[in-house]
């Protein structure tokens, strides 16, 4: 892989439509959510109890003070939800920075290394992949207590493996390449080699399973939240608020409407600035 | 062949030895599983009594190698909860997961393996733009707003199909759809891929040469290599979503082992769920084994690896 010339990846990026529908739609959410609860001047905890259950401003007694309306404790939708927004925002950065390192060095070391290192790092990874994901969260969480601490550790422990394995490749590639071998020769240390030599050279397809793994963080914190065992009350959380309103269903579906959509708008943005950094940075193949 | 086999016997067999280590450490990770089991405001001799009975008191080597030892015998314990024996247990919960697995499986392959033939025949025609917008709202889509979505429209509102519980075939509709949803983004891109690859083959240029009819090209030539790797990759998304069942078997009542696991983890009830832990993992990684033989059976290459 020859990767292109710095200038011309963002031109491409630039010209590229899902990159800016993704990438703005991500965004507004993260803007939204730092400076949107100054704004409407809501507590996103606040209880009213007098003024529970209250409909959004398109339904019939719709006020301007709750615009989304409120809960079933009387507290504001809008602000829940963009409180939400940063919980989900937090924890799907936070788990990428712990999985990625997790399965970058992984990946580094067996490719690099080969024979025993790397059937050693082939088996981790079958490992990991053999244990179900949700489940294991799950007794996680309920054994040792939730807290977003927690949720980070866990769910970047559980979602690695991706990054392994596209790392092992693209370094196997490039580890009898030129510049790798030359930097040896020069008498270059191990750690030097890997992080300096092959991993800028790799950071292509490490962007793109990062954008992938975001996405399932985001969908995972949101299911566990919404099992019970994510984020807990007061906090707010899309799947909390999810689960929340399912009671709802008959008579008020927005309420599960307005914090689902968000979340699958946001997944689905980020899968689009996936999709157009794959097409940019890693046309050789899908990872 | 014999060789690959053995070594391949031999990984899955140290894949479940670990994970089992790994099911047993996770249930044990927060030290004292008796206060959990005697719940809030049990008095210490309460939790001292539990602790005797099940004897989590010995050292947890000890503990793990007994537990082993009764796994290997068929022996999983009982469920203090449901006092009844985890097998027994699984046993009456396994079929529903089972048969909802199934169901899903098949209604993602119905959907997945014939958009995917028409969206790599026509690349960048009507079909193939709407398999691309199926494969990137369905990976966007949480299973529970599905689930919500599918309950509100042919439930609540048309009244078309039951919404909880798994009394009728008819039950397995909606959580069957949602899990299914699940797996057709991934089986429905490879076989897009794959097809795309084939047709531009030797063997299929061959054929058409020959002047065969378009539909025998691709239904009997086409076709069937490219949904080798597509079987395998089905064979590896059914022990997905047995894992991945928990949630829609929580929204729908379903009683499996997804709801089962769920609610043993929420009453603590530690047997339960270390079984399950165990029998998912070793679903997977004979599913995965199969898949892998499959592959080397039908192409030699795989072999080496």
């Amino acid at each position: 892989m020859t990767p292109a010339p710095a200038r011309a990846t963002v031109h491409r990026l630039l010209r590229h439509g899902r990159f800016w529908l993704g990438g703005g739609t991500i965004a507004l959410v993260l803007l939204l959510s730092l400076i949107g609860p100054t704004i409407i001047g809501q507590d996103p905890t606040q209880q009213d109890l007098a003024h529970r259950l209250t409909d959004p401003f398109w339904g019939a007694h719709g006020t301007s003070t709750h615009i989304l309306g409120t809960d079933q404790l009387g507290r504001d939708t809008l602000a829940r939800l963009l409180a939400g927004a940063r919980v989900s925002l937090f924890i799907g950065v936070a788990t990428v920075i712990v999985s990625g390192t997790i399965g970058t060095l992984l990946g580094l070391l067996g490719g690099y290394f080969g024979g025993r290192v790397d059937l050693a790092v082939n088996f981790i990874v079958t490992i990991r992949l053999t244990l179900p994901v949700v489940l294991v969260a799950l007794v996680v969480v309920a054994m040792v207590g939730s807290s977003l601490t927690i949720l980070v550790l866990v769910i970047g422990l559980l979602l690695w493996d991706r990054f392994a394995v596209v790392t092992r490749s693209a370094t196997q590639r490039l580890a009898h390449s030129d510049f790798v071998i030359a930097a040896r020769c020069i008498g270059s240390s191990t750690p030097r080699i890997l992080l300096a030599e092959i991993l800028p050279n790799i950071t292509g397809p490490l962007i793109v399973v990062a954008t992938i793994e975001l996405a399932h963080a985001i969908l995972l914190e949101a299911a566990l939240s919404f099992l019970g065992l994510g984020v807990k009350p007061p906090l707010a959380s899309w799947g909390l608020m999810v689960a929340e309103a399912k009671s709802q269903l008959l008579f008020r579906p927005w309420q599960i409407a307005i914090p689902g959509v968000a979340l699958a708008l946001l997944v689905l943005a980020v899968n689009l600035l996936g999709d157009a950094l794959r097409d940019v940075l890693a046309p050789e193949g899908r990872v | 062949m014999g060789r690959f086999l053995a070594r391949r016997l031999l990984l899955t067999l140290l894949v479940v030895l670990v994970t089992s280590i790994v099911a047993f450490s996770l249930v044990h990770l927060s030290g004292d599983p008796a206060a959990a089991m005697a719940g809030e405001g049990a008095s210490a001799t309460d939790v001292a009594a539990i602790r005797r009975l099940y004897g989590f008191d010995r050292p947890l080597t000890v503990q793990y190698f007994a537990w082993a030892a009764d796994v290997l015998s068929g022996e999983f314990g009982r469920s203090y909860y449901l006092r009844e024996s985890v097998v027994q247990v699984l046993a009456e919960h396994a079929p529903v997961t089972a048969l909802l697995g199934s169901l899903a499986l098949g209604f993602a392959l119905l959907l997945a393996i014939p958009l995917g033939v028409l969206a790599a025949l026509r690349r960048g025609g009507m079909m193939d733009r709407l398999a691309s917008a199926l494969a990137v709202t369905g990976q966007a889509a949480p299973s529970f707003l599905l689930a919500l979505l599918l309950i509100y429209v042919f439930g609540v509102r048309l009244h078309w199909l039951p919404i909880s519980g798994n009394a009728t075939t008819a039950h397995y509709v909606l959580p069957a759809i949602t899990l299914g949803m699940y797996a057709t983004p991934a089986l429905l891109r490879l076989t897009r891929s794959g097809m795309i690859e084939v047709m531009q083959s030797d063997h299929i240029r061959t054929a058409r040469a020959y002047g065969l009819a378009p539909w025998r090209v691709v239904l009997r030539h086409a076709l069937r290599s490219a949904i080798i790797p597509v079987v395998s990759l089905a064979a590896v998304q059914f022990g997905l979503m047995l894992g991945g069942s928990i949630v829609v078997e929580a929204v729908f009542s379903l009683k499996g082992l997804g709801q089962l696991a769920w609610e043993s983890i929420q009453r603590s009830d530690i047997e339960v769920i270390q079984a399950i832990l165990l029998l998912t993992s070793l679903v997977y990684a004979v599913l995965t084994l199969l898949a892998d033989l499959l592959n080397a059976l039908l192409d030699p290459r795989m072999r080496l690896t």
